[in-house]
This record gives structure tokens, sequence and C-alpha cells, in this order.
């Protein structure tokens, strides 16, 4: 497993408030790897930081074989460098049909005139059937995104990364709000997504996080406090005081 | 593959089909009925009314790509149209003015140089505002190609640097706006001065009049420039209706809808954003293009603020998001706007007061405008679509 994306030193503050401090931190491909921490750990920052939304104060970001820098990259030239992001709140476009949806995510050039110029192909389409049927939409490609469930929506978001064939696929809470049984069928499309490509998955809900079976880092107040398997983190007592403590008291 | 993807683009829109058919009836009827080709029942002066309406139809549609379908709320778009007025109209008024000019000194025992015939040009057209000279800006005026080149290069130009500027410092919703209405403003504003080079306050008349055919009457003139209008209309109506059905149709309203999404599915907005600014902007100086030769007049105040904020008031009642909305809009508010204002509404008597149009017709227009607003946010289009639906 060679490493894909390598954050180092990265820190970054909002008005004083330390949202990410010297956060460290490495992916490699394939790898799944669960991001888990209380509210305001900064799994969001850390999230827009790669994504180039956020410009860090201090440390680099490495990415890819050649060791690309990212900082200084707009988030469309992150998007089409191969990282792909799902935010929390699924975010389709609920007025175009899911096969709109998928084929505006699909690897293709990106530029106004090569789309405006776009004819569809064979080979697109058939892209576009294998992930519609890898998530659980084939039957509704031509509904409105608005009228699917809330879980489908996640779904179809997914969708939308798997067909930007990124290398690295950011998903936020992808569980959140679906059914026992949607749930794994999601668990199911991240751990086939992960046999390929780096997937960094960022879960409150520990059941979930316990059924992707992956390496786990826990962040604190904007830095890595534990990384390992679910069970080896579980048991260290700074993270039982700080997260798994105070959700317990809390429940 | 299923069956949308195989459809062809006319089956895939067949609104295009029936408007084209409908203009294209109309079109017919107007001829056959006008003075000029046919039975004399629609009067020249009502020809001109409509071939400007079919403009406005035009840059109409132009507003509904840019704001209905890409969420960019341009209220400058009318400046666009002026300025395609204007290049047009200096060629209009330079040409006809040495028709003139030549006529008066033909049997001079002396023949008039070159100099003394161009100094007479600039007395004419400039005598208004105190000068003879010829501004740098009315270099190319003598020449009809390369001023029609300017109807579309200055508009994109224009557009393209104001869009870039703005765009890439990512100025977006009711900024963007009031940034499009300070350009036209701004615009506005330079031209009504009288070293503007453009004849100020007095604009640039008699563009009806077009050199060269002197001898065809306006009745003539009139079915030429409908005939060009409903072709532009026409023609623009299938270039939008490709480009919003395309691939980049798609991401258009993508990025109406949430603009930062389709940053992270790796599209340059900012790009999609110009390329749509631009073309509407080229169309719309191409409607001012066709719209003033039948106005006979343009001025600054044709590109004052209000200008383009009722082309956004037309777009809203038609119905954004559907070319066919805007056209509807355009052409009911506008042909409604010279009733109601040209004293063709009567006046009603309440007794103890009497409603003039002239005075009423704006507050009609925004009660008008609120209530669309409130009860058919689709417009009448949107209305349009719910019927069609249900049966």
């Amino acid at each position: 497993m060679k490493t894909l994306l390598e954050m180092s030193g990265i820190s970054k503050s909002f008005d004083g408030f330390q949202a990410i401090n010297n956060l460290s931190l490495q992916i490699g491909e394939p790898e799944l790897r669960a991001v888990i921490g209380p509210n305001g750990a900064g799994k969001t920052t850390f999230m827009d930081i790669i994504t180039g939304k956020t410009k860090p104060d201090e440390g680099y970001i490495l990415f890819g074989d050649n060791n690309r820098s990212l900082l200084g990259m707009s988030e469309s030239q992150i998007a089409t460098l191969g990282i792909g992001r799902k935010f929390q709140k699924p975010t389709v476009f609920e007025g175009q049909s899911v096969r709109e949806n998928l084929a505006m995510a699909l690897k293709n050039p990106r530029g106004p005139f090569a789309v405006l110029l776009y004819r569809k192909t064979a080979e697109g389409a058939a892209r576009l059937e294998q992930i519609a049927d890898e998530i659980n939409l084939t039957d509704h490609l031509t509904r409105p995104a608005g009228e699917l469930s809330h879980g489908q929506k996640q779904w179809l978001e997914i969708g939308m990364l798997l067909a930007q064939s990124p290398r690295l696929l950011l998903v936020d809470e992808p569980a959140a709000g679906m059914t026992a049984q949607e749930r794994e069928h999601t668990t199911d499309i991240l751990k086939r997504a992960a046999e390929t490509r780096a997937v960094i998955v960022v879960e409150h809900d520990m059941e979930f996080v316990r059924r992707l079976n992956c390496k786990v880092t826990v962040l604190h107040e904007g830095s890595v406090l534990a990384e390992g398997s679910l069970d080896h983190v579980t048991k260290n007592q700074t993270v039982i005081d700080v997260y798994l403590g105070r959700t317990d008291a809390g429940d | 593959m299923t069956e949308t993807s195989r459809k062809s683009f006319i089956a895939r829109n067949p609104s295009v089909l029936y408007f084209l058919a409908l203009l294209g009836l109309f079109t017919a009827i107007v001829v056959v009925l006008s003075e000029a080709t046919g039975a004399g029942l629609i009067p020249t002066s009502f020809v001109k009314t409509l071939g400007k309406t079919l403009c406005l139809c035009l840059i109409a549609i132009a507003m509904d790509v840019v704001w209905g379908y890409c969420g960019i709320l341009s209220l400058g778009h009318f400046a666009f149209f002026g300025i395609g007025g204007y290049a047009i109209g200096m060629w209009l008024m330079y040409a006809r003015t040495e028709l003139i000019v030549l006529e008066s000194l033909v049997g001079q025992v002396i023949p008039p140089t070159p100099q003394e015939v161009s100094d007479a040009i600039g007395n004419q057209i400039f005598g208004v505002v105190g000068s003879s000279e010829f501004p740098l800006i009315w270099f190319f005026a003598d020449n009809l190609f390369i001023q029609l080149a300017f109807v579309v290069l200055v508009p994109g130009a224009l557009a393209l640097v104001f869009g870039w500027l703005a765009f890439r410092s990512r100025v977006t919703g009711v900024y963007l706006s009031i940034l499009t209405q300070a350009m036209t403003l701004a615009l506005a504003l330079y031209l009504f001065q009288n070293d503007s080079g453009l004849r100020g306050n007095n604009g640039l008349s008699g563009l009806q009049n077009i050199p060269g055919f002197a001898a065809s009457g306006q009745d003539v003139v009139s079915i030429v420039f409908f005939l060009a209008s409903a072709a532009a209309l026409g023609l623009g109506y299938l270039l939008f209706a490709w480009i919003t059905d395309s691939k980049l149709g798609n991401i258009i309203q993508a990025i109406r809808d949430d603009e930062s999404r389709v940053r992270f599915l790796g599209y340059h907005v900012e790009s999609y954003k110009l390329f749509v600014f631009t073309v509407t902007a080229i169309v719309a100086g191409i409607a001012g293009a066709l719209y003033y030769p039948q106005a006979g007049i343009i001025n600054p105040a044709e590109i004052a603020p209000i200008a383009s904020i009722y082309l956004a008031v037309w777009v809203a009642i038609g119905g954004r998001g559907r070319l066919y909305g805007a056209v509807i809009g355009a052409a009911l508010v506008s042909l409604l706007s010279s009733w109601f204002t040209g004293g063709g509404a009567p006046a009603i008597n309440l007794e103890f007061y009497e409603i003039q149009w002239v005075d009423w017709w704006l507050v009609l227009l925004g009660l008008t405008f609120v209530l669309v607003t409130l009860f058919a946010p689709n417009g009448i289009g949107g209305l349009i679509d719910k019927l069609v639906r249900k049966s």
C-alpha cells in the first residue's frame, strides 16, 4: 500500500479559534479509513482543507504519485486531480434527473466548450448504468433527484462521487438518517469502493464505523488523538475521556 | 441505452417546433395583412411595433438563459442591447448624412474636396452638441461591415471583461445584480455627456431611413426589418434551446442551484458563467441592432438602469427557466405597456377620480409582478406547463 495523501503539520485558526492544530495524517491507496471525533474536533475543516475550500495557515498536503502540493489549487482543480467529496447534507441537483446528476459527475473533459459539444457515448452510458446498479438506483434513472428518499439521495451522491472516478473519496456522515437496511447497503458500497481507491469516512455513529471494519483516526481539538483499529482506539483512556465517555454520559 | 438518449434534439424539445411554427405563422399573417405586401389591414407603425416586440423577445430569451437557467440576475443586459443599437446607428446616421451632403453639393462649380465633405457631414451630425469634429469612435462609421462586426464584438468584449472581473472575485447574488446596474448606469451617464462622441442626450436619430433605400417607403422597410427580427428571434431561440438542452445546460442549471457543489465536481464555475454572460450579451447586442432602426432613435435614456429591470420583470412574469415563458412575458408586457401608456387604453371615470393609464400603468405592472411572485412563481409559462401536464 503506497501513500496517496500526506498531510503534515497543518494548522488553521478562525478568528483566534484553533480549528486544526498541527495535524498530520497519511492515507494509502487503496485504503478505507474512518475519522471520528466529537463536535468541534475539526472534522469538517479537515475536509475543507483537503478539497481546497479552506486554505491552511501552516503545513503542507501532498497528493498522488508525483507528490503534488494541493495548497494554492482551486476546488475544481483539486476535484479534477482525483479527490471527490460527499457533503453531510445530501446535495444533489434536485431539479434534474438521476441520470443527469450522474452524467454531470462522469469523468469527462470539464471545459465549457467541450461540455457544450459533448455527445453521449456508449462507454459513458455503460459506466452510468454500472454505477446506478451499484447504488441501487437503476429503476430511478429518469426520476428527478428531488423525488428520491433521503437515503437514495445519499446513495446518488456517493454514486456521483464514484462517477468522477476519484482516487480519494471524502465521505461526510454517509449513514445519517438512514434505515438499518440502507446503512448496510451503504457499508457495502463504501467497502467495495475502497478496494481500488482511498476512502475517508467521517462518521459519528460507532455502530457504522464498527461495520466498516477499518483503521480509525480519532480527531480532537484539531489534531490526531489516536489511530488504529476501532478496538484499539476505544481502549485508549484519553479517547474514552474526551469522546466516548462524553457520549456515554450524554446517552 | 434508454430511449431518452437516442431521441433527436427536436423530439426531446417539442416546444421548439411549436414555437418556430407559431412564429412562422405569425410572421406570415403580418406580412399578408401589412400595407407593403398585402391587404393593408395592419398599419406600418404597428408593423414596426411588432418588429420591435420580436427584438425584445430575443433579448428576453437571452435574459432567461443568463438568469432563469444560470441563476445570474443580470440587471445590465440592456446596456448590451443599447450598444448594439448605437453601433448600427452610427453607420445609418453617417451614411445617410453623407448622401444628403453629397446631394446638396451637386452642381457646384468647384467639386468639393473630401475634407470639405467630411466637415459638412460632421457639422450635420455633431452640430447639436456644438462640434463638427468626428470623434475617434466614428473612425469606421462609413463601413457597414465593420459597424456590423461591432454589434457583436463590443457587447461581447464588454461582457467578457466585466464578467471576468466580477465572476473571478466570486461576486454573486444581489451584489452582482447591483454591479450590473452600476455598469449600465455608468454607461448611460457617460453617453449623456455631449463630448461622449455619440451626441449626448440627443442620441442618434433618423435611423428608420435606410441609406440607399430612400426610394422604398417605410412600409417596405418596416416589413424587411420585421422579417429580419423574426428570423433573428427564431435563430436565437434555436441557439438557446440547443445550449440549454446540451450537457452545458445541465451544468449551468446546477450552478444556479448549488454553485459550490459544481466546483467539487471539478467544473470551473467561473468559465461557465462567463460563457453564458458573454453569449447572451452578444445576442442582446444583435437584438438592439435590429430594434433601433425600427424605433428610429436611440438615446442614453434607453439604457438607463430601469430598462434592464423591466427586462427581469418580463422574464419573471413570463416564467423563468423556459424560453417560451420569456417570449410570452416580453411580448405581453411590452405590448400592453405601449397600449396603456400610448393612450390606447380608455381612461376609467370613477366620478371622484379619473384613472389615466399613463399614470397608473406602472402601478398595475408592479401589482402584477407582486402577484406573480406570490401566487405563480413560475410565471405564465409555469401555468401553461401545469395545464399541459394535466391534459
